[in-house]
């Protein structure tokens, strides 16, 4: 309670005391006393960049599903049920395994081109 | 303190609230598609709450069906993310423009 | 043979594809569709020989489910994917125009093989009696979707009509986990049956099951487009390319709809929120009603109006929900029995109006009503098989449509003298007698209307297998018209 009412009340008084808050022209240009920027404000990416991003994120996310396996996968030797267990994973890879070839295939990997 | 159920359920209702909130306001899909993720967030925060308060007195529920949904429903705010941008890039690549306003070229 | 080892064998067919497209050579690339077709073909064989067992309701692990309806609904994704990829195959030439001449650029190999991981998903809900697989499956269906509706990304319609499938499917999927967590917090469980069982008991609160139950129907109302969750149905319904369209309407809906009723089915059965809950879905069908017929009549763009048919057919199939559970007794097939008839009836009209627009759209460029002008002389033929269609999602007798909605009336009238609730059927029925108008602007611009040229009426253009379908399809629009039972016995 204390500590976020510290915080609130400071931001609020300094938006009231500070005359920095004031906006004009000026203080919106991106260099107050420098020159003026000439072109596109934030650089542009190259699509690649998203295309491998999205891929890592993908492959990254799928690797979650592998932690609970191989936690349980003790239990499932004690009850037999290794095959199961194991060739259910293989699925999951080999289905990984296609998209995998699918990407590097299709040249998402690659950076030259 | 240790917070109960209560209190998670609330912020994970907040969160929601303002996911939904910014999806129907904002104008750039990038932004409602972050929204949209909130919103997913919000309902992983209330699974986990419900989870961990589980058995009513405090504790947690048996079995860790809860948590697997959880981890579901990551992966698949992640492909959703894969798909949206590539989606929302070749829209941009056509149109030059992220706004709403101005997927108009349907009416009726 | 067990029988999710049908998945199993549609998620290896779709790899292979994959696999083709990728190291396969020019000649044997252009026979992934062949492939396709004939992998579906075999798989629905298997399902019909292999593990057609009646009567028998096997589980595996608590969340895979085979019964009838399972059965019945995996057929029921087969046929639909088998049929929109020989659509698909007829449509090949728009989707180049729109995306690469180039084959290889064209991406036309991916397209084929999307279909075959969303039929995974499809037949996967057939069998889902456990919310986190119902989510699991339904987003694999709603992710191949998105792509598939974006497909064609050198047009702008398609694009927008991705974007908004897009936006609106990822807000119906937080709406569906949230309900799936409140869900989870009020009974402890995923598990649909023992769900039933902890909502059926006295010391529950209905206010947070009420909640739970209403995010639900949002997340699950929006993939069978009910009334207030259509908005994105006519937009990408008319942006998605014809093959998309149909999968759209058909599978996607079959598929939601046995969602729908085992999900429905527990909040109906417990006493504490039965009223509310069913209130609650009538007012979502009266709307449904209301709106998809009423917004029909206006259409000028014939993908845009079978979107709002496709609204109004939702609203004839959730006429049957009050009925379920209910006091009483119904003479005649049972409200799941009457649903599942429809949505079959429904796939085989659809589909047929789809493979003959696809034909016409290829040929003539068009999609709206002027495109179909004068068919009646260019292509007898086609013009024929699109009356046929069309005369059956309207219900005249003879045609599979009618007994569709005869069944769907039947339930609706009975509960309706059991139990009130006269409100749903004179809707049913003022929006039946819309459809005879909407569906009649259809034939008309076929038979009556445009002048054609004697040059013009060199023949559209029919691939064989797309002839095959048709011709299968017409009849058996008449056969299941003329004698019911066979598919009915299948849902029964």
């Amino acid at each position: 309670m204390i500590a976020t009412g510290f915080a609130v009340t400071t931001l609020l008084l300094s938006v009231a005391l500070g005359k920095s808050a004031r906006r004009n022209k000026i203080k919106d240009s991106p260099y107050e006393c420098g020159m003026l920027p000439i072109g596109e404000s934030q650089p542009r990416f190259s699509v690649k960049f998203y295309l491998v991003a999205m891929l890592f994120v993908i492959f990254d996310i799928e690797v979650v599903f592998m932690y609970p396996w191989a936690l349980t996968f003790r239990d499932f030797l004690a009850r037999d049920q290794a095959a199961m267990v194991f060739w259910s994973m293989s699925g999951f890879v080999g289905i990984l395994l296609v998209a995998y070839l699918y990407a590097l295939k299709k040249g998402a990997l690659s950076w030259e081109s | 303190m240790m917070p109960s159920l209560n209190e998670y359920l609330m912020v994970s209702g907040l969160l929601f609230a303002i996911g939904f909130a910014g999806v129907l306001m904002r104008r750039n899909i990038i932004i409602i598609f972050m929204c949209l993720e909130m919103m997913l967030s919000a309902a992983n925060l209330s699974l986990v709450a419900f989870w961990r308060f589980g058995n009513g007195q405090g504790m947690p529920a048996q079995g860790y069906d809860a948590q697997v949904l959880v981890f579901f429903v990551i992966a698949v705010a992640a492909a959703e993310v894969a798909v949206g941008l590539a989606i929302i890039v070749a829209l941009f690549r056509a149109r030059c423009t992220v706004h709403v306003e101005d997927l108009n070229s349907m009416k009726g | 043979m067990l029988p999710y080892y049908l998945e199993i064998c549609v998620v290896v067919l779709g790899s292979l594809m994959l696999c083709m497209e990728l190291f396969a050579g020019r000649r044997s690339r252009a026979k992934i569709a062949m492939v396709g077709v004939a992998g579906l073909g075999v798989i629905f064989a298997l399902l019909m020989f292999a593990v057609c067992s009646p009567g028998e309701d096997l589980q595996y692990w608590g969340i895979y489910h085979f019964d009838k309806w399972a059965a019945f609904y995996k057929g029921l994704a087969l046929i639909s994917t088998l049929l929109v990829l020989v659509m698909a195959r007829e449509f090949a030439p728009v989707f180049k125009h729109y995306t690469s001449q180039d084959e290889e650029k064209s991406g036309i190999g991916e397209f084929y093989c999307l279909p075959i991981f969303v039929c995974s998903g499809l037949m996967w809900m057939a069998s889902a009696k456990d919310l986190v697989t119902i989510f699991v499956s339904l987003e694999l269906v709603t992710m191949g979707f998105y792509v598939l509706v974006a497909f064609m990304r050198r047009n702008v319609g398609s694009l927008e009509a991705g974007v908004k499938y897009l936006i609106l499917g990822a807000l119906s999927t937080g709406f569906l986990v949230y309900g799936i967590a409140w869900t989870f917090g009020v009974s402890g469980t995923f598990n649909l049956e023992e769900l039933s069982v902890v909502l059926a008991g006295d010391d529950i609160p209905s206010a947070p099951v009420m909640f739970a139950f209403a995010l639900l129907i949002a997340g699950i109302g929006f993939k069978i487009a009910v009334v207030p969750f259509q908005i994105w149905v006519p937009d990408v319904y008319q942006g998605a390319a014809m093959p998309v369209t149909a999968y759209l309407s058909v599978a996607s809906k079959a598929a939601g709809f046995i969602v729908f009723l085992r999900v429905v089915d527990p909040f109906l059965a417990a006493p504490s929120i039965r009223e509310p809950a069913i209130y609650l879905m009538v007012f979502v069908t009266c709307a449904t009603l209301i709106y998809g017929n009423l917004a029909a009549i206006a259409q000028k763009n014939i993908k845009r109006l079978l979107a709002y048919s496709s609204i109004a057919h939702a609203g004839f199939l959730l006429m049957a929900l009050p009925a379920l559970g209910a006091a009483g007794t119904i003479a005649g097939p049972g409200p799941e029995s009457a649903i599942s008839f429809y949505l079959a009836g429904y796939l085989l009209m659809t589909l047929l109006c789809f493979l003959v627009l696809t034909v016409v759209r290829v040929a003539t460029n068009g999609e709206d009503l002027t495109a179909l002008e004068g068919l009646g002389k260019r292509s007898p033929f086609l013009a024929f098989a699109m009356l046929v269609g069309v005369a059956s999602l309207a219900g005249i007798p003879l045609t599979v449509g009618f007994f569709g909605k005869f069944f769907l009336f039947n339930i609706a009238i009975q509960n309706a003298m059991q139990n009130g609730l006269w409100i749903v059927v004179f809707l049913a029925v003022l929006g039946a007698a819309t459809g005879f108008y909407y569906y009649f602007k259809i034939i008309r611009a076929m038979y009556w209307e445009g002048s054609v040229s004697e040059g013009e009426v060199t023949g559209l253009k029919v691939g064989r297998l797309a002839m095959l379908a048709i011709i299968l399809l017409v009849v058996a629009v008449f056969f299941f018209g003329i004698f019911p039972a066979p598919l009915l016995g299948l849902t029964l």
